[in-house]
């Protein structure tokens, strides 16, 4: 039974049970606090092991593998020389004027896209033509960030799941601006709404959640567009240091996440890198998160 | 060899060295079977299907060699050399903890059974969903599911004796 039990909790974590069961297991999460801990404790013990093993795709590639992979001949076992290259901005990254670190970053992460996700992990002097070799996308998730980031994807998918208007704490209706005020009164900090009409998006409602251990407020558009939408915009605060914008996925959940002067920011949705980062880009611009 | 299959290759030489250190637990052994694994898919271009995922098709060639290498012998284990490595190092205490606690979960993986391992490193690690991870190890979408299970509640027991999961997400942020 307990054999079943985890089966059903670990399949839930991975986004693999249909409506129907996702209910069911929601119903039980409800009502069962053990099953709840024993939740989260799987959710601690799955994005640890992601921090554990992620620290390999920031390696730098040894040449050996990069000559096999262009069927050079190599010899088996032959000591790998590492190549360094310059480490992509991190979380201490501090822009240092508006909007120039989005912009490369746009460019980079577009670059990125056309070359296939996982080439911004490699020597980009090795792989791309002279002269491109040193812009390399931002694409980081920091490890820090894995449980919140975890959290910030299934909120979205539950959202998703339930389709319109259900799981809206305080949906939009008449003045959007008095569902931000209802949920602000149970943040510490009040949240000011982006107005995300230019890309199509309309504001359905808010949300309470937890980000960083912290109360959210989940921001929830809608769009007919099926390229873009629905997104979801976590606003909360933090302890934390500022951090660049960074791209995360969790299975075909895209984020994409920053932190300004105490406040933490995930655009969460299923839409492509590029999307993401215009959109994020307005978000910032409009509440001076940049 | 067409450029494209090379670009390929190489776009998913990160993915395949964190796959292959979740499996063999050792950096040079990793690297050495994911060079082999390259050498194996470009004898065999030919069998790699236009239209199906690549990523996939070189995670079962890596699984595949790794199988054979752990029946013909019995495979090194390096645990233990990147924490005597950083113990060394003048990283502040926290930052060597939180090192520590990710060290012990790899070490919590490696204790897995292969089978376990493999289904823990596709899905949880590389995020790829449970069909995927079932095509790739040739079984049915219900035994990875219950060999997850078991591995991700394994891990857990682990974790929870041997206190990672009291380091874990704080002491992270010091990564």
């Amino acid at each position: 039974m307990q054999k079943r039990s985890d089966e059903r909790l670990v399949a839930y974590l991975d986004g693999e049970v249909d409506a129907s069961e996702q209910r069911e297991i929601e119903a039980w999460l409800d009502s069962d606090p053990a099953a709840r801990d024993r939740l989260s404790a799987l959710a601690e013990s799955a994005a640890l092991l992601r921090s554990a093993f992620d620290e390999v795709l920031h390696e730098p590639i040894p040449d050996r593998l990069i000559a096999a992979a262009r069927g050079e001949r190599v010899a088996t076992g032959a000591s790998a020389k590492i190549v360094p290259f310059g480490r992509r901005q991190g979380a201490s990254g501090t822009p240092a004027g508006h909007g120039w670190w989005f912009g490369l970053s746009v460019a980079a992460a577009l670059l990125g896209l056309l070359l296939g996700g996982a080439v911004a992990y490699l020597s980009v002097a090795k792989l791309l033509p002279a002269g491109l070799g040193g812009k390399q996308p931002g694409v980081e998730m920091a490890a820090a960030d894995n449980l919140w980031l975890d959290n910030a994807a299934g909120y979205f998918k539950l959202l998703a799941s339930a389709g319109d208007g259900g799981l809206i704490d305080v949906p939009a209706t008449g003045d959007p601006g008095e569902a931000l005020q209802k949920i602000s009164q149970n943040l510490p900090q009040g949240v000011r709404l982006p107005n995300l009409k230019p890309w199509g998006l309309t504001f359905r409602g808010a949300r309470l959640v937890v980000a960083e251990g912290r109360p959210a407020a989940q921001l929830v558009y809608s769009t007919d567009n099926k390229a873009i939408g629905p997104l979801t915009l976590i606003i909360g605060s933090s302890k934390e240091p500022d951090i660049a914008p960074t791209l995360a996925h969790r299975q075909d959940v895209n984020l994409l996440y920053w932190r300004h002067q105490g406040r933490a920011y995930a655009l969460v949705g299923q839409t492509d890198i590029g999307y993401l980062w215009g959109i994020a880009n307005d978000v910032a611009w409009q509440l001076d998160a940049i | 060899m067409s450029v494209r299959f090379g670009d390929q290759l190489i776009a998913v030489l990160p993915r395949l060295r964190r796959f292959a250190r979740g499996l063999t637990g050792s950096a040079v052994e990793a690297d050495d079977l994911v060079q082999a694994a390259c050498e194996r898919a470009l004898a065999r271009q030919h069998q790699f299907q236009e239209g199906t995922r690549f990523d996939s098709w070189m995670f079962r060639i890596v699984q595949t060699i790794w199988i054979d290498q752990v029946r013909s012998r019995d495979v090194r284990k390096e645990n233990g050399e990147v924490a005597e490595e950083r113990l060394g190092s003048d990283e502040p205490v926290r930052r060597i903890e939180a090192r520590l606690a990710l060290d012990e979960v790899k070490r919590a993986v490696d204790r897995l059974p292969a089978d376990q391992r493999t289904a823990l490193l596709l899905v949880t690690v590389d995020g790829l969903s449970y069909k995927e991870a079932a095509e790739i190890v040739r079984v049915p979408i219900g035994t990875i599911m219950s060999r997850l299970a078991r591995a991700r509640i394994a891990l857990q027991l682990q974790l929870e004796a041997g206190g990672g999961m009291r380091r874990s997400t704080n002491d992270a942020e010091a990564q």
